[in-house]
């Protein structure tokens, strides 16, 4: 019942913006509110579970990984809420040539439902229509500014990944044909029909898997289907790319993992070894590009890949506690960041770094914010993402763990040069401007998370020295 | 009935060689819309008919049959283009792969354990659509010839699909029914900002984003 409301609650609180027209001030606190009731209605599911009653059992449900994958999703839609509350007066007064903001926040609160739905969904073929519809739901909000790169990317990303997605269908289509009962009659969709005594066809569930992995994964961003996530990314909205970096790439990680996570026990290591090849090579390609990135939002895009290799990786090493930790704080972590990238473009209203000077003169908060949110994403202690990478590599061994701690270098050195570029210097300009101002008093929300990501990176690895 | 759904495979291949020769975008639009009309009829000929049938192939009709190559229409229109000029694969080289396409999905069917006898036949003419698709969607400049061959593509996956939709739930396959409409109503929208923004929709000028330092 409880998934029923989750789902619910987006597209009546979507519908209602929608009705609201131009009035920014109720569209804004609606949003807010949503949210609100969206996580409270998150927060009931996962700690009384007990509470909640069974309805469309074929469909939908719960269980232990979407209450991270929902949890993550609901909280980063709050915080986005949130700072939008902020942030929406201030994009219109600066660039009012905008899709209108009523249109956007609905289309927003449709996305949150399309991503809700990957989550409950308990169907492989329910799960595939809710990646589409994210897809679809998603497009039109990258083209908020209605730019000439933002409609590039929207259809670049349109394209691209429905043809993804089209491959994961086939997979689905595929996963359906491998799967029988006993009794000769086929197994369905349904992911409680994948119990015990199903019997699955080796070949068929290989050729399902790879058609998944390849659809869902280039969801996900993994290289070398990565192509269009750093154009989408770097050209939404701020706020947006916060969705689809910090929860959109969950989602379709989870697609690949409910996948995965029926394999028959002879083809769990053909599956893994899919894990870490392309979790290497996302990495690889993500180091690569970063390390002479001239645009500080695609730089973030490249790190959202990095670490989708990353959990890749975790994940084809069977750990898969510190996966969903690594994910639960890579999400906060890229969100504050993306805040704080489109602060600094409300202010310099440029993506380039080399003219981005004098943060620490000019936007003291976020420039504070952002060179140490880059850090913390880096994986320097006390980020939690530092103890998550160290356990990857001290299970990954000698070989794989020297090539990802070379990797890990490369992202290092080139997402801390451009931010040290950005923050410190000289500042050429003269007199403080309003936008200066506007984004200086943008910085609450990711003032809060950068305080949960320290406490929480603190808290575990003074629990782990303590353990040990 | 097993001669009906041979021929029925069979215009289905002939609609993919069409599909690769053709410039005009309304005549692909056709061909589209008989793909989508023969996927509809497909499962009414294999068998067991039921009232979930019979509702599930007039959506499937009435959805990929007429509002799709309707809106692909009402595009074309506010675009205001008629024909692929220049495609980036000329129209006789792309027979010849498509005829590629053909005979490697054949083998490839050959290969496959099939066990239904309808399967032998339907796989690699799924295959060979998708493929034909995904051609299209890689040799085409205009945004909406790669529309239209996407939804070529998905058309192979349908037909991959077809007969089996149903064991999956209705539910699932009303939700990729309203994903494709949906899809194609968003790439409507974002065909026109394209015209709006670019004055054109050639997709392969669409190229202002990337990694490369730019020379300023």
């Amino acid at each position: 019942m409880f998934e029923l409301y989750l789902l619910l609650l987006p597209l009546f609180g979507g519908i209602l913006i929608y009705l609201c027209n131009k009035n920014i001030t109720v569209i804004r606190t609606l949003l807010v509110l949503t949210a609100l009731l969206h996580n409270a209605g998150c927060a009931l599911l996962i700690l009384y579970p007990h509470w909640n009653i069974p309805i469309f059992r074929q469909y939908l449900g719960a269980d232990e990984i979407f209450q991270f994958v929902l949890g993550i999703m609901s909280f980063l839609f709050l915080c986005a809420a949130a700072h939008a509350y902020s942030w929406l007066p201030v994009e219109h007064k600066h660039d009012p040539h905008h899709m209108p903001i009523n249109v956007f926040c609905a289309v927003l609160c449709t996305f949150v439902f399309t991503m809700t739905l990957t989550a409950v969904a308990r169907n492989y073929g329910l799960l595939w229509v809710a990646v589409e519809a994210t897809t679809l739901a998603s497009a039109p909000l990258i083209n908020f500014h209605r730019s000439a790169g933002s409609t590039e990317a929207m259809w670049k990303y349109l394209l691209i990944c429905s043809v993804g997605i089209g491959l994961a269908l086939f997979g689905t289509f595929l996963l359906g044909m491998s799967a029988k009962m006993p009794d000769g009659t086929a197994a369905g969709l349904n992911f409680s029909a994948f119990g015990k005594d199903v019997i699955i066809h080796p070949d068929y569930f290989k050729a399902a898997f790879i058609f998944c992995f390849a659809g869902y994964g280039l969801k996900m961003g993994l290289a070398p289907f990565h192509t269009w996530l750093p154009d989408a990314h770097s050209e939404a909205p701020s706020m947006v790319s916060v969705m689809l970096s910090g929860t959109l790439l969950n989602c379709s990680f989870l697609a690949i993992i409910r996948v995965f996570n029926i394999a028959p026990d002879p083809l769990q290591n053909f599956c893994k070894d899919y894990f870490v090849i392309f979790g290497v090579l996302s990495l690889a390609v993500a180091a690569f590009f970063i390390i002479k990135q001239s645009d500080y939002k695609r730089m973030l895009a490249y790190s959202s890949v990095e670490h989708m290799g990353l959990l890749a990786i975790m994940w084809g090493l069977s750990m898969q506690e510190i996966t969903l930790l690594h994910m639960t704080f890579h999400s906060l972590c890229k969100m504050m960041l993306f805040l704080i990238a489109g602060n600094i473009l409300v202010a310099y209203g440029t993506r380039k770094v080399d003219q981005v000077h004098g943060m620490f003169a000019r936007l003291k908060r976020n420039g504070t914010l952002w060179l140490v949110g880059i850090i913390l994403i880096c994986g320097m202690p006390p980020s939690p993402l530092f103890l998550t990478e160290l356990m990857l590599i001290q299970r990954a061994g000698f070989v794989l763990g020297g090539i990802i701690i070379l990797f890990l270098f490369m992202v290092f050195c080139g997402m801390t040069y451009n931010a040290v570029r950005m923050t410190m210097g000289d500042d050429l300009t003269c007199p403080v401007r309003e936008q200066d101002l506007d984004a200086e008093r943008l910085f609450k929300v990711p003032a809060v998370i950068l305080v949960i990501l320290i406490l929480s990176g603190i808290s575990m690895i003074l629990e782990n020295y303590y353990n040990l | 009935m097993e001669h009906l759904i041979e021929f029925i495979l069979a215009v289905f291949l002939i609609t993919n060689l069409m599909m690769a020769a053709s410039s005009r975008l309304m005549h692909c639009v056709k061909i589209v819309m008989i793909q989508g009309l023969l996927l509809g009829l497909l499962p009414l000929f294999l068998g067991h008919l039921d009232t979930m049938h019979l509702i599930a192939a007039l959506l499937n009709i009435s959805i990929k049959g007429i509002a799709l190559p309707y809106l692909l229409v009402a595009a074309i229109k506010r675009a205001d283009v008629c024909r692929e000029l220049e495609p980036l694969v000329g129209y006789s080289t792309s027979l010849v792969i498509v005829l590629l396409f053909f005979a490697v999905s054949f083998w490839l069917g050959t290969k496959l354990p099939a066990e239904e006898s309808y399967l032998q036949l339907a796989t690699p003419t799924a295959v060979a659509t998708m493929l034909t698709g995904l051609f299209i969607v890689m040799a085409r400049r205009k945004a909406i010839t790669q529309a239209i061959g996407f939804l070529t593509f998905e058309n192979g996956i349908s037909l991959f699909g077809t007969g089996r939709m149903l064991d999956f739930g209705v539910a699932v396959e009303l939700g990729i029914l309203l994903d494709v409409l949906v899809l194609v109503f968003v790439m409507g929208i974002a065909v026109m900002r394209i015209k709006r923004e670019f004055q054109h929709i050639d997709s392969d000028k669409l190229h202002n984003l990337g990694d490369r330092e730019e020379a300023e």
